[in-house]
């Protein structure tokens, strides 16, 4: 029996099993086509969500240089590797942006923090929570301008005991009815000023090479 | 009423139009669907846009489907519809992710979603494989503008009572000249969060059935009543 | 839906005097004295959202009557409609705004019981829905809860002030205080213990006479207990119910004080704690969403207390009367289907008894 006449018999399994093989590769073809017109796109998209949310943290008059072009990769407390953006003008570092996270009461919150090399908050704002709607959702900046309330603090100011909500003796306003998502964001950027502490000689060093490169190629 | 093939095409066109719209809508008439309806329809937009991608995605599907209806066997017709709609949900997640990057962030996950969306194999199934490319095409069409027509509904009155708004962030979706549809119509509205959330979802899509289920049935009434007088008429006339 | 009508057509059907509004009126009676006790002790707003509660109820369930084409009256005058709105307006904070109450009103009679079909048809307890979706919908106006300020005390609000909370949205932060079990599970979050949270916070006495903040109706535990006595003593409810729930929360709680008595307070501190007792009483024996057979209900009883006590220790509420009943309501027609009561005459698989005297006939 001829391939083309086994082929013919509609009922037989080397029919089906071509057809099969057929729409699988072609499937293929179209879904590699798809990802080649689109994955520079979807880079770029990325790297623009990217630097908007460290542009928050790191205003621009801070610096000439790409943010998101050789990030450095130090140790948190626990040992796992963090992300840092580094602002700079000319060679100077002018400012740090990482993520930081903290247990909220549903869920993560995490946050950017932006720092400056004095170790002061440039900013800081929540990227993604989980926290109840209305209520501790003032975290957001959209909501609410309470997380404002930490630009230009630092690890000695307030003094370390006072740096908690006011239900804890401290110096930052919780919300009516939620108390944790408040602590949790607090918490979250003192072990993020105490990172920076930490690292501060690694991350304020001036670069040796100013490097340029296209935020397509660079790192997410 | 019945589909005769060699009718008039007007008429089949006219029965594609009533059944996707309306009388076998995917989610008032055959409640399908409803994960993603429900995950989705926190605003009108968000439905809206959720709407024209399975639009996009039911339209390609039937029509390539219809195209290969004649080589595909029985047996393995299931694996290949469905080889095509992922293909093409997958197309759809990468485009709306390079050009509609901020509406793909708020529909997130639920574009992949599609690929589960019964709606679309059941239409392969009953329509597609059954039917020309072009009524394939145009079924899928009507299809996905009665399914956008009840995300957009559902999410409007979501919207609505949930945050006194409508058509929020329409512009991220429509461009900035369609910026006008944005309204806000409850000003320094409080919010009221359960119908933003699932149960909220379920809760105002009852009510929605249960307003065309009364529709249906006021509608048949008034056809009775015509019905009724115009043979007291004849009958009269007689 | 009265029961007194001559409705048999066939079988023999007993007749009682039992009828749906003497019921419900012997129910409000039982819940008058704790009703009063928290009117008096906070005062004029706890007075202005009862009132608005009951008359939201009242509209509703005239306008979904309405819409439905039944007839009005009597359905309205079975009291049925009052009761949920009575019973959640016990559940609300003192001092929300009056749309709370309304709302929460137009919930529980439109969307929880006439979209069922009405009295009877319902499969959650409609003022149950109300109270959770509220917690869920206003999460702040839900859990803003005041201290006691008796009426007529020198700090409590008079009429025209309370006027102002209520219904002008006034705030009142300065009257605020947290529930014993709220404010417990805050402080045990923090790393404190129990020993030295809770003197500062309640005492068995003031628990039980209810001199604490909390819910409108929910915090005098020894008039809950009264009025649920009475209800027993009437026959409008069994014991069941209310034993196997109050049962079940007090061996769990007691059994977890004694593994760990820094973590897990006493059996007491639960019982007469949030609404407990209200919702062994009132709540969970709910006629229509509670199982029908002795057995059916012991295990309703002892899901409700179990889910009680696993919410309020373990997830994120604080108090889950609410939530345990819902999820007990939705276990009712299971129970109902596996723990039939035995037929006359038959035994519990159905089969024909078979009488002594069977002994001795040869086979």
């Amino acid at each position: 029996m001829s391939l083309l006449a086994v082929l013919n018999q509609r009922q037989s399994i080397a029919y089906q099993a071509t057809l099969l093989g057929g729409f699988t590769l072609l499937a293929a073809a179209l879904l590699v086509i798809g990802d080649l017109t689109t994955r520079d796109t979807i880079a770029l998209r990325k790297a623009e969500d990217l630097k908007a949310s460290l542009s928050q943290v790191l205003p621009p008059a801070l610096h000439d240089n790409n943010l998101l072009a050789d990030p450095l990769t130090l140790p948190d407390a626990d040992g796992a590797p963090v992300l840092v953006y580094r602002a700079r003008r000319g060679l100077e570092v002018t400012g740090v942006a990482y993520r930081v996270s903290g247990p909220g009461y549903s869920g993560t919150i995490e946050l950017i923090l932006g720092v400056d090399p004095q170790g002061r908050v440039l900013g800081a704002r929540v990227l993604s929570h989980t926290e109840t709607p209305g209520l501790g959702d003032k975290i957001e900046l959209a909501k609410d301008d309470w997380i404002l309330a930490f630009d230009g603090l630092s690890l000695g100011d307030p003094p370390p005991e006072r740096c908690a909500v006011k239900k804890d003796g401290g110096d930052f306003d919780q919300f009516s009815g939620a108390t944790i998502t408040p602590r949790a964001v607090v918490g979250a950027l003192k072990r993020g000023l105490e990172f920076f502490q930490r690292h501060q000689v690694a991350l304020t060093a001036p670069a040796a090479v100013s490097v340029a490169s296209d935020p397509v190629r660079s790192p997410e | 009423m019945s589909l005769e093939p060699n009718t008039a095409n007007k008429t089949a066109w006219g029965r594609i139009s009533r059944d996707g719209l309306w009388s076998n809508n995917v989610v008032l008439a055959q409640s399908l669907a409803l994960c993603p309806l429900l995950a989705v329809t926190g605003t009108a937009t968000n439905g809206l846009g959720m709407g024209l991608a399975t639009t996009a995605v039911l339209i390609a599907s039937g029509f390539l489907i219809a195209l290969i209806r004649g080589w595909v066997t029985p047996e393995v017709r299931i694996p290949i519809f469905v080889l095509v709609i992922a293909v093409l949900v997958t197309l759809v997640d990468l485009g709306m992710n390079a050009w509609l990057h901020d509406l793909h962030k708020m529909l997130g996950l639920f574009i992949p979603l599609i690929v589960t969306n019964c709606a679309i194999l059941g239409r392969a199934e009953s329509f597609a494989s059954r039917n020309g490319a072009g009524a394939s095409a145009f079924d899928g069409l009507m299809m996905g503008l009665g399914f956008t027509l009840a995300l957009v509904l559902l999410g409007a009155v979501r919207e609505i009572i949930g945050s006194g708004t409508l058509f929020a962030n329409a512009s991220l979706l429509l461009g900035e000249g369609m910026a006008f549809l944005e309204m806000t119509l409850i000003p320094d509205y409080r919010g009221f969060l359960l119908a933003i959330l699932p149960p909220g979802g379920f809760i105002a899509l009852g009510f929605i059935l249960a307003g065309k289920r009364l529709i249906d049935t006021r509608l048949a009434e008034a056809r009775q009543r015509r019905e009724s007088t115009a043979g007291a008429g004849a009958l009269a006339g007689s | 839906m009265r029961l007194e009508t001559p409705a048999a057509q066939c079988g023999p059907f007993a007749h009682d005097l039992v009828s749906i509004p003497r019921t419900m009126g012997l129910v409000m009676l039982a819940l008058a004295p704790a009703t009063l006790f928290g009117l008096w002790q906070f005062g004029w707003p706890a007075i202005w959202l009862f009132l608005a509660t009951l008359a939201g109820a009242l509209l509703a369930e005239i306008l979904s009557l309405w819409l439905a084409g039944k007839p009005i009256r009597p359905d309205l005058s079975d009291g049925t409609a009052l009761l949920t709105g009575w019973l959640l307006a016990m559940t609300l904070p003192p001092w929300a705004p009056w749309w709370i109450g309304v709302v929460g009103a137009l919930l529980a009679i439109v969307v929880a019981k006439q979209v069922f079909g009405g009295v009877g048809q319902n499969l959650f307890n409609p003022a149950m829905v109300a109270r959770v979706a509220l917690l869920i919908a206003f999460p702040l106006e839900m859990t803003s809860f005041v201290a006691p300020t008796p009426l007529f005390s020198a700090e409590a609000p008079g009429l025209v002030e309370s006027l102002a909370i209520t219904f002008g949205g006034q705030g009142f932060d300065a009257f605020s205080g947290a529930t014993v079990l709220g404010q417990v599970r805050t402080e045990l979050g923090q790393g404190e213990t129990l020993a030295t949270i809770l003197p500062d916070l309640y005492t068995p006495l003031s628990g039980a006479v209810g001199t604490v903040a909390g819910s409108l109706g929910e915090t005098s535990a020894l008039l809950l207990l009264l009025g649920g006595l009475f209800l027993l003593y009437k026959r409008v409810i069994t014991w069941h119910i209310p034993v196997a729930l109050l049962g079940t929360i007090a061996v769990l709680a007691t059994l977890m004080h004694l593994i760990d008595p820094e973590h897990y307070a006493g059996p007491l501190y639960h019982l007469v704690s949030g609404a407990t007792l209200l919702g062994a009483f009132f709540i969970a024996t709910d006629p229509v969403t509670s199982p029908v057979s002795a057995r059916g209900q012991l295990l309703f009883g002892a899901g409700c207390g179990l889910l009680i006590y696993v919410i309020r220790t373990w997830a994120g509420y604080p108090e889950g009367v609410a939530f345990a009943v819902l999820l007990m309501n939705a276990c009712a027609p299971l129970i109902d289907h596996y723990v039939k009561p035995r037929i006359y005459g038959r035994d519990r698989r159905g089969r024909p008894l078979e009488y002594a005297n069977d002994a001795e006939t040869p086979r």
